[in-house]
């Protein structure tokens, strides 16, 4: 889970990082009275959980009341990258000396934490990492004796940096690194962090990504996971415990796993286009791959469905049972060809053709998508 | 010959009171696996499918000989049942779960790579050896007898590749889940390595999917260290930037993580890319394999 950026100030702020004067507004009216009380100029930036949201459109550094009720009128009639502005941060404009990045995460290859600084914040660290590795410095954390402060002093000497920058610096990248281990974080990361003009150090954006997996084992507050969500149906997807991923064909998708739901999307993609992705993960019932299908379904204009379980984990022939309940409730007149294979296949194939269910038994996707293509052919000729 | 798993290998199902521990011990008994106990903490005493069930893990040891363990724990005991097998001296582990903490995985790994134990894992379908055993959740249907190994992040498409290949009359020498979380408990290298030192493997085909840098830093490996053919598909080119497509280790971040990048690293190290699963046929009948 993806915090909003407000959320992750407030967090860094408690665990004593400097972070800017600010507040959150939903309406114009609160923009003019928080700027009013932080005073002029202010930046106000959009609260949406999406990359770049900078470079399209959603930063706006305004001077005065009028700047900002037209720059504010615009971010809330806006879209940043086709999300809804439903909040703004109004935060206080600091003065840029230099900026800097920092940020901790787990690097997947080590299996390690790691903490990754660099003179050259604000911009995307992937970039600096590409354009000029020298200008970032990491530090493998082992777990099992954790985070000590030499650490971040040895990291930022070899950004060949002085003695003043170290020890406020380092300070700061303990506070993060504890912020990381305290509420399970993928990322936590500040870009930039600045370097004021009188030399202090103050985070201008916060990151904060927490691990769903251990969200159930935080005592701390936390907002709610699945409100946050935006697409609806994305959203019906987490509360029944399945992925959905909302995408723009008309080909809708259920598959048992994620790397065979992935492949099909891959495949589909090849003539026609998939109108999502969704992954039932290994707890299938009956009830489940009904309720998928109802969700598959919440899209309109869908051309057809394609079903790809296999029987490792999943009681396939129980998923069936579902799929044909849900199609003999609903009338569902659109073509839905499934492919079904492992423990209780026959059993399975069977029970899917009672309903309707075009089954293909062989083992690669490519001939069931084949097959789907061309009844959907054949209907439009 | 085969890897990880042969005669030797003596299974302890871990979880195995569970209602999806109990199942997958009865198809693993099904497929020869030499199953000799199960443990669960407070059920000690009891069998299932015929098999006794343990205390804890050391008992098991003591009392079975057992020499590997898969389980079947829920994901918030999982952290705690993993030191006390390795405690307990099992050298193989295969870890079935999904949605286990990241930060619990970091440590399970440290604890098993400073043992020398070779673990598997999380959210892995696990290890089968057609015709001899398995350990995990595979259906044995799709599989068949052969000199292929296959490694794969995905367990539903590892299933997907060992059966198109089972229908061309290919059979497989060993079908290995790496596990499709951020943090793995070994990297796909490790496992490449002992595909390269197997006498009964020819050829190996790895499943990749997007997310990490797995595939990237097996390219290194492959190039300096595999005289074997390798094949690779990588999964979810049309996946959207910044989402989880169900796998916790599946997802594009900015322009790192994505299938180009993965078939670029790959092809630079000589490796066959599959651009869909259905060529893995042709690929297999090029080299000759079966």
């Amino acid at each position: 889970m993806r915090l909003h950026e407000y959320e992750a100030l407030d967090i860094f702020e408690q665990n004593r990082i400097p972070v800017p004067r600010r507040g959150v507004a939903e309406t114009v009216d609160d923009a003019i009275r928080i700027a009013g009380e932080i005073g002029y100029p202010v930046v106000l930036k959009a609260q949406v959980l999406v990359g770049g949201r900078g470079l399209a459109g959603g930063i706006k550094s305004v001077s005065n009341p009028d700047e900002l009720e037209y720059a504010a009128e615009k971010l809330f009639s806006s879209e940043i990258k086709g999300l809804t502005v439903r909040k703004i941060l109004v935060c206080e404009k600091v003065d840029i000396a230099k900026e800097l990045y920092m940020g901790t995460t787990i690097d997947g290859y080590s299996g390690q934490p790691v903490i990754l600084v660099s003179t050259e914040g604000g911009v995307l660290i992937e970039e600096t990492a590409k354009s000029s590795p020298e200008k970032i410095a990491a530090i493998h954390i082992d777990p099992s004796f954790g985070y000590y402060p030499y650490q971040a002093r040895t990291l930022l000497r070899r950004l060949g940096l002085e003695q003043q920058l170290i020890t406020t610096w380092s300070d700061i990248i303990g506070q993060l690194y504890n912020i990381s281990v305290r509420y399970e974080a993928l990322i936590a990361e500040i870009n930039p962090l600045v370097v004021m003009a009188n030399g202090g150090l103050i985070a201008v954006d916060a990151v904060l990504e927490i691990d769903d997996s251990a969200l159930s084992r935080i005592r701390l507050p936390l907002p709610d996971r699945i409100e946050r969500i935006e697409n609806p149906i994305e959203r019906r997807g987490r509360q029944i415990g399945v992925t959905y991923v909302d995408l723009d064909g008309d080909i809708g998708l259920i598959s048992s796993g994620a790397g065979l739901g992935m492949a099909s999307m891959d495949i589909i993609g090849q003539k026609m286009r998939p109108a999502n992705f969704l992954e039932t993960g290994g707890g299938i019932t009956a009830d489940l791959l009904y309720k998928c299908m109802e969700l598959v379904m919440m899209k309109p204009d869908l051309k057809a469905i394609f079903i790809n379980v296999y029987g490792g984990i999943n009681p396939i022939h129980e998923g069936a049972k579902g799929v044909v309940r849900y199609i003999q409730e609903h009338n569902v007149k659109i073509p839905i060809v499934a492919k079904a294979l492992g423990n209780r296949q026959e059993e399975t194939w069977e029970i899917f053709r009672s309903g309707g269910v075009h089954v293909v038994t062989e083992a690669a996707t490519e001939k069931a998508i084949e097959k789907l293509y061309e009844i959907i052919s054949g209907q439009r000729g | 010959m085969s890897i990880l798993i042969d005669d030797t290998t003596r299974v302890i199902v871990q979880g195995i009171t569970g209602r999806i521990g109990s199942v997958q011990t009865h198809w693993m008994l099904q497929y020869g696996t030499k199953v000799v106990g199960g443990v669960t903490p407070g059920k000690g005493g009891t069998t299932v499918e015929g098999v006794p069930v343990f205390d804890s893990v050391e008992e098991a040891v003591r009392e079975t000989g057992a020499n590997a363990s898969v389980f079947f724990v829920p994901a918030a005991f999982v952290l705690d049942a993993f030191l006390e097998t390795i405690e307990a001296g099992i050298k193989l582990i295969v870890v079935v779960p999904e949605h286990i903490p990241v930060r619990d995985v970091v440590k399970m790994r440290s604890f098993a790579l400073e043992r020398g134990v070779f673990a598997l894992g999380p959210t892995t379908p696990g290890i089968l050896v057609p015709g001899k055993g398995k350990m995990g959740i595979m259906p044995a249907s799709l599989f068949a007898p052969g000199r292929v190994g296959i490694i794969s992040r995905s367990g539903t498409l590892s299933y997907e590749f060992a059966g198109i290949l089972s229908e061309s009359k290919v059979g497989q020498s060993t079908v290995v889940g790496m596990g499709a979380d951020p943090v793995v408990l070994r990297n796909l290298a490790d496992i490449l390595e002992l595909f390269q030192e197997d006498e009964g493997t020819d050829a190996v085909i790895i499943v990749g999917e997007v997310g990490g840098e797995q595939e990237e830093k097996a390219a290194g490996f492959i190039s300096r260290k595999m005289t074997k053919p390798v094949a690779a598909y990588i999964a979810g080119r049309y996946s959207p930037q910044g989402k989880r497509m169900g796998h916790a280790g599946a997802i594009v971040r900015g322009s790192s993580g994505t299938v180009q990048g993965k078939h670029e690293a790959l092809r630079a190290a000589g490796v066959e890319v599959l651009e869909s699963p259905i060529y893995v046929a042709q690929w297999a009948k090029k080299h000759k394999l079966k």
